[in-house]
């Protein structure tokens, strides 16, 4: 009963122009919660399960790392022993807000919570295993880098004060990757976008129609259609909806108010039905999104989107979102891993702290310690097993890219996808040789 | 000088009939001086009943329960747990499954229920 999407067709001079296609296969399986029952756990399983993972992982690395070295438990190290350790890693952070400050008697001079960041120069690093932790020392490892989830293997001996003094850490690093025959065949292009925040008041809807129209074709001359024609693929990266806060009080609505509350998705199911009319587009959930909050974001059901779920190409995908299209995997989220990120450690830039969550082979390591995660019980959905050719991330203050390389030859496009309701700016993405550039579009009105 | 102290601190009432003398009673309600920690009349089939539905088929699941190297076993069915322990390669011991499939034993951990 889905609509097949027209082919693009406009009568230019030399007859009817069609839209590339490619070839489309979903990921999301192991986003998906449908499968799993609740019984009550907490979250001790999910970091049972990543240890165990992750573990294994580093063991199979260290032959090659540090042959000689005997591997301890952290319960069995002893004092000035040179030994290797594998744990997760555990941020104490002084200024961490913590639901059990608004019950202390002493409030201290600091506001309870700062909205930025809530690094420290007291923060320290623990490193945990089943059967204890220990207090990490030394310059190795700077407790800005690093956040507690993370799973690392880490050199070194035990001091007099019972401590672990560090010597070097190896990470789990970039796992394998298909290669890909780059420069070969021709251009086609996907198109990200993120933070369409439909229904804010920031948001001007004339910028999110001149896109739509530009990349369905209706814009611009031949050679313009031409472009557009090679879009084989639209990815919104959530927040595509804000609702009017003041509505949502906890107050019951009236029959006024309720249809305010409904506009902002309607209006964007218009939108995306005249994109979805032509080219496959995925829609992910963000935190603005109705949609659940924890991790991974469930798809936003259908029947917030009537006209454009009839199509085929219209998809409602999980957060984080991995898929394929013509062989390049493709892996990202809506912002809130990195966001979550930024708040507890340090980078030179939003593209420092995606190089990391790759290099440390887990996407949202900060879950379920800060950011919210469903409790799994025998399995860790944002560990990576296989390494994405494109790497993105939604709703970032500006748009940033780089190319990092593995040490197996692995080559990842990293892109910060920017906030479309606050810059007008979407990523424009070339399959053939992973090249980005930006589209944006402005109505300067003469001022 | 141990004499001169005896006689210094006496060791018994002089007279046992003065005094403040607390009213004998005949019968004694339990013996409450005994170092038993339950009273004969209490103790059933010969055991204390310290065990409390704990023998030694839940024993050896209990072992499983908090052994840490099959991770957590709060919020998982012991066979689950086990299934899981099985299915990362790490060796559970096959007795316990053996005891979960024959029954009559409790399938969720020792705090199951109870946290």
């Amino acid at each position: 009963m889905a609509a097949a999407p027209m082919p693009m067709e406009v009568d230019s001079g030399n007859g009817v122009l069609h839209r590339k296609q490619s070839i489309y296969k979903s990921l999301d399986e192991s986003f998906e919660i449908q499968k799993e029952m609740y019984r009550g756990q907490q979250y001790s399983q999910i970091y049972f399960a990543r240890l165990h993972l992750m573990r294994t992982l580093l063991y199979s690395l260290l032959p090659t790392w540090k042959p000689h070295l005997p591997v301890c438990t952290v319960l069995g190290l002893e004092e000035g022993k040179e030994c290797i350790i594998v744990g997760t890693i555990y941020k104490h952070m002084k200024l961490k807000p913590s639901i059990l400050d608004e019950y202390s008697k002493e409030r201290s001079a600091s506001p309870l919570v700062q909205p930025h960041n809530f690094i420290n120069s007291d923060d320290y690093l623990v490193l945990e295993d089943e059967s204890g932790r220990v207090k990490l020392r030394g310059t190795v490892l700077l407790p800005s880098v690093y956040v507690t989830g993370i799973v690392v293997a880490l050199q070194g001996k035990e001091t007099g004060a019972g401590d672990f003094m560090v010597e070097d850490i190896l990470e789990a690093g970039l796992p394998h990757q298909t290669e890909l025959p780059l420069n070969s065949g021709e251009d086609k292009y996907v198109v990200l976008v993120s933070g369409l925040s439909v229904g804010s008041s920031s948001a001007n809807p004339l910028h999110f129609q001149l896109f739509v129209d530009h990349i369905t074709g209706h814009l611009g001359d031949e050679k313009e259609q031409g472009i557009a024609a090679q879009i084989v693929q639209v990815i919104i990266a959530g927040n595509s909806v804000e609702y009017p806060r003041g509505l949502l009080n906890g107050q019951n609505l009236g029959s006024k108010d309720q249809s305010r509350l409904s506009e902002p998705i309607k209006e964007l199911d218009i939108l995306l039905t005249q994109i979805a009319s032509g080219i496959p587009v995925d829609i992910m959930p963000g935190t603005t999104d109705p949609a659940n909050f924890s991790m991974p974001q469930q798809p936003l059901h259908r029947c917030l989107f009537p006209g454009s779920s009839a199509y085929n190409t219209f998809r409602s995908c999980t957060n984080p979102h991995s898929f394929e299209l013509d062989n390049v995997r493709f892996l990202g989220t809506s912002g809130q891993n990195i966001d979550d990120l930024a708040k507890y450690s340090d980078a030179k830039d939003k593209l420092g702290f995606l190089e990391r969550t790759l290099r440390w082979r887990h996407i949202a390591p900060t879950a379920p310690n800060t950011l919210g995660c469903y409790p799994f019980t025998d399995r860790d959905p944002f560990f990576v097993e296989i390494c994405p050719h494109v790497y993105f991330v939604g709703n970032q203050d500006k748009y940033e890219t780089s190319l990092i390389k593995g040490s197996d030859g692995q080559l990842v496009r990293l892109i910060c996808i920017p906030r479309f309701a606050e810059t007008g700016t979407a990523v424009v993405l070339n399959l053939r040789n992973l090249e980005c550039h930006t589209l944006s579009f402005g109505t300067q009105l003469g001022l | 000088m141990a004499s001169d102290m005896k006689g210094f601190f006496r060791q018994q009432k002089k007279n046992k009939s003065g005094g403040i003398v607390k009213p004998k009673s005949s019968s004694k309600k339990n013996s409450s001086a005994s170092d038993v920690v339950q009273p004969p009349a209490l103790v059933s089939h010969g055991s204390f009943d310290l065990q409390d539905e704990y023998d030694d088929k839940e024993e050896v699941l209990r072992q499983f329960d908090v052994n840490m190297a099959y991770g957590p076993c709060l919020g998982m069915s012991r066979l689950e747990r086990w299934e899981r322990a099985n299915a990362w390669g790490l060796h559970p011991p096959k007795e316990v499954k053996d005891l979960l499939g024959a029954g009559k034993v409790n399938s969720e951990c020792l705090w199951g229920g109870r946290v």
